[in-house]
């Protein structure tokens, strides 16, 4: 199974636990639109070339619909529609007043050139603007998209509709963006590895955490987890990584990132691949680098008691069996991730109230927004006995179902 | 006329006449009339004024409309009762006897004189005749709508249950 299959797949399994129908079962599951464009742009030396853009809105029943923005030459439509699903429980199961969707362009970044990528961001805008909006369908970055990307989307939508800053998020602090919406992901895994770790008896402080992926979610998480008194026991990102037993010396970690580009020789330990991460001897591990990077026979090896989803489906469906039977807790991506989109929401609501929040109200708010959500996924969890991914899908589909039967078919 | 006991109890089983006690029975059919309608004689046309209903007691009837046969009636079966509530009004089809018919006619003139003097037995029958036609009028709804309403009835429902869903596992 497809890390993109994922969501659909775990959205089954909470809906037949729930005894839902069949046909409920599929207007929940199937997209409200789905568009495949074209997107041509002249390249810097006159060669004209055509990419495939995808859109999928996929439900809007609790809002206007929110998702990533992804430019990767594996993008596909059944993966856009795939992560489309996973936005719909994700903005549910943290309670934000969203639908699901996402987006993205097959290319590779890597080849293009600034006005290059310039120029595609801009004729994708050209393609779908009359389909996306402040109060329908908001876009933000994702894969290989960034707050420049997302500040061409805001100003090319703007010259046909007019000034509209929430028409995307994760835009430039300097350009309606929001603080605290770069760590906000991590931000919010560290909530969560406070709340589950209190649960299960144990501190922040001591504690030994391992994080595969080193990019905006797992740096700033190593950074979060230190600064709560935690040990960072291995880290890696593409090109390898660094395991120390006792802790790793975060700060020398980071100028090591800053100096080389990559935590691959980093002296404050000893070098291991990704894989050696993510089996390493921890409390608490966070993939959170690429999905499908835990299969089955690496879940058999993981030796953490706490699996913190920091990116999307980072296990597969069999490894979360696997885990389940073993007892290890995962705290499943929609939840555990949420933290991101959360921020999104806070910085369209500045925009929309055309008001500038500081950072100390943003990560306020955003702690009351994800101990809201594991608490309403425990609570599930321990009544019905369910796992917390199981339990984070009853409540998506509970908080999705109520509003499409009170809006009526 | 005086009708036999053990026909009245029989009487009393037919829909329109249940809930009246054998005297009353008694009492109510002392207005019927006893006929015999040879075979292929008509007890009614469509169009006539209704002035009364049958109780055949014996032998078969068959009820056409434009000559298109409805149905066939036989023992106990009560024909041209709605004549009773709305009496003038025309017969909407057409009664003719397929073999020698015996029948009780109870003119409906006679019933209406006994509504009007509060006579229990003949107010039972009216509540029952009710009762009856209600019954009538909702099959013919149901048919009228057909299969379409069959499908809004199933939706609605697919709903309410994910609704209930809902409910049970609200938290």
């Amino acid at each position: 199974m497809t890390s993109a299959e994922a969501a659909p797949w775990y959205f089954k399994k909470a809906a037949r636990i729930m005894d839902v129908g069949e046909r409920i079962e599929t207007l929940l599951a199937t997209p409200l639109r789905s568009v495949t464009v074209q997107v041509s742009i002249e390249l810097d030396n006159g060669e004209i070339r055509t990419f495939k853009g995808y859109r999928v809105q996929h439900d809007n029943a609790r809002g206007p619909m929110k998702g990533g923005l992804r430019f990767h030459p594996t993008v596909n439509h059944d993966e856009v529609l795939a992560l489309s699903s996973l936005m719909t429980w994700k903005t549910a199961v943290v309670n934000l007043p969203y639908g699901g969707a996402k987006g993205g362009i097959e290319c590779d970044p890597a080849e293009l050139s600034v006005k290059e990528l310039e120029r595609l961001t801009r004729k994708f805008v050209d393609q779908i603007h009359d389909m996306i909006g402040p109060t329908r369908d908001i876009p933000g970055p994702d894969v290989n998209t960034n707050p420049q990307v997302m500040a061409w989307i805001m100003d090319q939508y703007s010259r046909y509709h007019g000034h509209s800053p929430a028409v995307v998020t994760g835009k430039p602090i300097d350009l309606y963006g929001s603080r605290g919406r770069e760590a906000a992901t991590a931000r919010g895994l560290q909530f969560i590895a406070r709340e589950i770790l209190r649960d299960v008896g144990q501190q922040v402080p001591g504690t030994r955490f391992a994080i595969q992926g080193f990019g905006n979610v797992g740096s700033h998480a190593a950074r979060l987890f230190h600064e709560d008194g935690g040990k960072i026991v291995a880290v890696s990102d593409v090109h390898g990584g660094v395991t120390n037993p006792k802790g790793l010396d975060v700060p020398g970690l980071f100028e090591h990132v800053k100096k080389t580009g990559s935590v691959r020789g980093f002296g404050g330990g000893t070098a291991c691949s990704s894989q050696d991460v993510l089996v390493t001897d921890c409390d608490v591990l966070v993939p959170s680098a690429m999905g499908s990077a835990i299969d089955k026979h690496l879940a058999a090896e993981v030796r953490a008691r706490i699996v913190l989803e920091g990116a999307n489906a980072p296990c597969t469906p069999e490894a979360d069996e696997i885990f389940e039977q073993r007892g290890v807790l995962v705290v499943p991506d929609v939840l555990a991730n949420a933290g991101g989109v959360t921020v999104s929401y806070f910085e369209w609501v500045q925009n929309m109230q055309h008001v500038t929040w500081d950072e100390e109200r943003v990560n306020g708010e955003l702690q009351r927004v994800m101990k809201e959500a594991y608490e309403k996924v425990g609570q599930i969890s321990r009544s019905r006995k369910l796992p917390l991914r199981t339990s984070a899908y009853v409540l998506a589909i509970g908080r999705v179902g109520k509003a499409t039967v009170l809006r009526g078919i | 006329m005086s009708i036999p006991a053990q026909l009245l109890k029989k009487l009393v089983q037919i829909p329109i006449f249940q809930g009246l006690t054998v005297p009353e029975a008694a009492e109510f059919f002392e207005v019927a009339l006893e006929q015999t309608i040879e075979s292929g004689h008509t007890l009614f046309r469509e169009g006539d004024e209704g002035d009364a209903l049958y109780v055949i007691l014996k032998g078969e009837v068959s009820i056409t409309k434009k000559g298109i046969e409805l149905a066939t009636l036989s023992t106990h079966a009560v024909v041209g009762e709605m004549s009773l509530v709305s009496p003038g009004d025309t017969r909407s089809a057409t009664a003719t006897a397929k073999n020698d018919v015996d029948v009780l006619k109870i003119p409906s003139r006679r019933v209406q004189k006994l509504i009007k003097g509060d006579h229990l037995a003949a107010l039972k029958v009216v509540a029952n005749l009710a009762q009856v036609m209600a019954q009538r009028l909702g099959a013919i709804n149901d048919r009228l709508v057909g299969d379409g309403k069959k499908k809004g009835e199933a939706r609605k429902e697919e709903l309410a249950d994910f609704a209930g869903i809902l409910n049970r596992w609200s938290f």
